[in-house]
């Protein structure tokens, strides 16, 4: 599941990796993808509001977005882009933001990587497209970058299968 | 749970060899010695990574002498796991939705649903 950081920087850990396949041909996801308009439409989990899309889709250029948690909690964020070779490929620095678009910590986790640096790929594959996301602290501290690891491992293996045995151990408790 | 704490819960899972003594935990109390008997490190070094856990809340250890037997802590891991699912959730449901999204686009472009 885990891919190594391409870079030399061997401290910077291995990245998080989502594969999915789109039942969609390239041109349209890259559109989905890059204009603020379909952003605004599908990237929130369910039961989230979308707040702002705002999209400046240029290297250098911002997607500044608001949602709303379904217990009435906004959470804003931010993109800059900073590699554009459509439709194949988009490069961003991602983080936390508020609603004017000022740098924020992570709400819940200060030790989080303030910036993270995300890598789309979108392959096409007849019809549909394969489309992959890399994700890698950037310019994090020891610190941050141990809290990503620790926060990947578990949401890739769910800590190898540690998460798995703990929520049975604690259904156990509370029953 | 507040952010230190979360936080402080996150440098404890930072260490596969410490993820590793939870997991062996999640399946009853247990002693140092027991503990240290599946990893190639001295006794001191275990010792050290369940101070770390202690310190984390994430185990706590008993009084007896003898045999201090660990066993796990359930709260902190909770948090984490709320956390980790909130992650998993953001992108695997964004993209349930991406795909519903694409479905609607796809059919608003062939609206005769006529293949060439």
């Amino acid at each position: 599941m885990a891919a190594k950081n391409s870079s030399a920087d061997e401290a910077a850990g291995e990245a998080f990796l989502i594969t999915r396949i789109f039942d969609a041909p390239r041109d349209l996801l890259w559109k989905v993808w890059t204009q603020g308009e379909h952003l605004g439409k599908w990237f929130s989990p369910k039961g989230f509001k979308i707040l702002a899309a705002k999209m400046d889709f240029r290297v250098g250029g911002i997607y500044h977005y608001g949602l709303e948690t379904p217990d009435g909690k906004p959470m804003w964020g931010k993109w800059e882009f900073r590699e554009i070779a459509a439709p194949e490929r988009i490069v961003l620095i991602q983080c936390f933001s508020d609603e004017k678009g000022g740098i924020t910590r992570h709400p819940m986790a200060p030790d989080w990587p303030q910036f993270t640096l995300s890598t789309m790929t979108f392959i096409a594959q007849g019809n549909k497209t394969k489309f992959t996301l890399t994700w890698v602290p950037y310019k994090a501290t020891e610190v941050e970058r141990k809290t990503f690891d620790a926060g990947r491992a578990g949401m890739e293996t769910g800590w190898g299968g540690t998460m798995e045995q703990l929520l049975a151990y604690l259904a156990k408790l509370q029953s | 749970m507040s952010p230190d704490r979360l936080s402080t819960t996150f440098a404890a899972l930072a260490d596969p060899t410490r993820r590793a003594i939870l997991a062996r935990l999640a399946s009853g109390e247990t002693s140092v010695m027991k503990l240290a008997e599946p990893f190639e490190m001295s006794l001191p070094a275990v010792s050290r990574h369940l101070k770390v856990l202690e310190h984390a809340g994430l185990i706590a250890r008993g009084r007896e002498a003898q045999w201090r037997p660990c066993r796990l802590k359930a709260t902190p891991l909770k948090g984490i796991a709320d956390w980790v699912e909130h992650y998993r959730r953001f992108w695997e449901e964004s993209f349930d939705r991406l795909d519903d999204y694409l479905k609607e686009l796809q059919r608003k472009e062939k609206p005769h649903g006529r293949k060439k």
